[in-house]
């Protein structure tokens, strides 16, 4: 599973914002995941918990939240929400979900059949926040 | 909020001894086709060989490789495609097969990253890239992102193909990418202007290609491709640069 190599990515980006600080310095991340690439939750808590699990703190400091997909047309200004576009079929599904910028190829805008829109937000998975101490030693 | 992604790339390529982006600033110069049989040559020596398509939007080493555009497998990451024995392919083909695929450059940006973050080598211990025409996103990221990152610079001997691709190798000294040789491509005659730019640029070698009408009739053909008239030059350029 590709949740894997993302929860991967997730721990080593709050390695690196660690640096050399006490890991028990790192009192949170908030972890954004992005409706567009259909991450599974459950698989990438696990694989969270069982790589965190070789690492100096604990897999309760990651919180994960969801964030809606909204497109917007360039011709015509229209918003759109993921569910809105009927049109994609689960073969597609599973290659957005690999690589979310595959919607391009996929998605259209549901009022004037556009290829030409952006995605607003809620691509696939950010850090949103990352919460060090601001004890002594962990500044 | 910052982006994960960034922090795994160099552990994702960190099994692999060289990467080499085979690029230039014109298109139609053959990028595609040196990268390819490379590759191909590479497998042949011995070699255990990536290739990561990332001309998004011209996608076209699949098509060179013979390979058919289909989900990649997973396994705590994505697997690349099979090409021939020790080749495997990353592509954005694999994904959209051969549907258009319009990109901001914000999204290319996007892609790369993604692909270089959940993307797994496996065996590969040199990653050859096929970029797009250009100096842009992909060069830029690249240059930033890739450990060891190195460039083969191709370039027909045409005077615009000089005059556009010189431009490239003074962006690419810029970026502090090292460029082990300029690959002058279709060579019909007089590859001097290619070895005069890689004089002034200060580039060591010359891979010399000969054009060669045979060649497209083997597209789709990893073996023709290999046995080439360019298959046995690229193998020799890649013995001469230590690839081999």
């Amino acid at each position: 599973m590709h949740e894997w190599a993302l929860a991967d990515a997730v721990v080593e980006a709050a390695l690196a914002a660690l640096g050399k600080r006490d890991p028990a310095c790192l009192r949170g991340v908030t972890v954004l995941i992005g409706e567009l690439q259909a991450i599974d939750r459950e698989i990438f808590s696990f694989a969270l918990e069982t790589i965190v699990s070789e690492k100096p703190f604990p897999a309760s400091i990651f919180h994960l939240e969801t964030e809606k997909a909204v497109f917007r047309c360039e011709a015509c200004t229209t918003e759109w929400r993921l569910e809105d576009s009927q049109t994609v079929t689960e073969e597609q599904r599973e290659a957005i979900h690999f690589l979310p910028e595959s919607a391009r190829a996929f998605i259209r805008c549901p009022a004037c059949g556009s290829p030409d829109f952006r995605l607003q937000r809620g691509r696939g998975v950010s850090i949103q926040s990352l919460e060090i101490d601001g004890k002594e030693g962990c500044a | 909020m910052s982006d994960p992604r960034i922090a795994v790339v160099a552990k994702r390529l960190s099994g692999i001894r060289r990467v080499l982006a085979f690029s230039s600033a014109k298109g139609g110069v053959g990028k595609t086709m040196c990268t390819v049989i490379s590759a191909l040559a590479l497998a042949r020596g011995g070699r255990h060989v990536g290739v990561l398509d990332l001309d998004m939007q011209g996608a076209s080493a699949h098509l060179f490789l013979g390979v058919t555009p289909r989900l990649p497998e997973e396994k705590q990451g994505i697997l690349p495609l099979p090409v021939v024995d020790r080749v495997t392919l990353m592509s954005v083909a694999a994904f959209t097969g051969e549907r258009g695929l319009p990109l901001r450059g914000a999204e290319i940006s996007d892609a790369i990253l993604e692909l270089l973050a959940v993307t797994i080598w496996g065996p590969a211990e040199l990653l050859l890239i096929d970029m797009p025409p250009g100096m842009g996103e992909e060069i830029l990221d690249l240059s930033r992102l890739v450990p060891r990152l190195e460039a083969l610079v191709v370039s027909t001997p045409a005077v615009v193909s000089v005059t556009v691709v010189e431009r490239l190798l003074s962006v690419l000294k810029e970026l502090r990418v090292p460029v082990p040789a300029v690959v002058a491509n279709m060579v019909q005659a007089d590859s001097r202007p290619v070895r005069d730019l890689a004089r002034r640029a200060g580039v060591a070698r010359v891979v010399e290609v000969p054009q060669d009408p045979l060649l497209e009739s083997a597209v789709g053909a990893p073996d023709a491709l290999a046995a080439s008239a360019a298959g046995r030059s690229l193998a020799k350029g890649m013995l001469e640069l230590g690839y081999l």
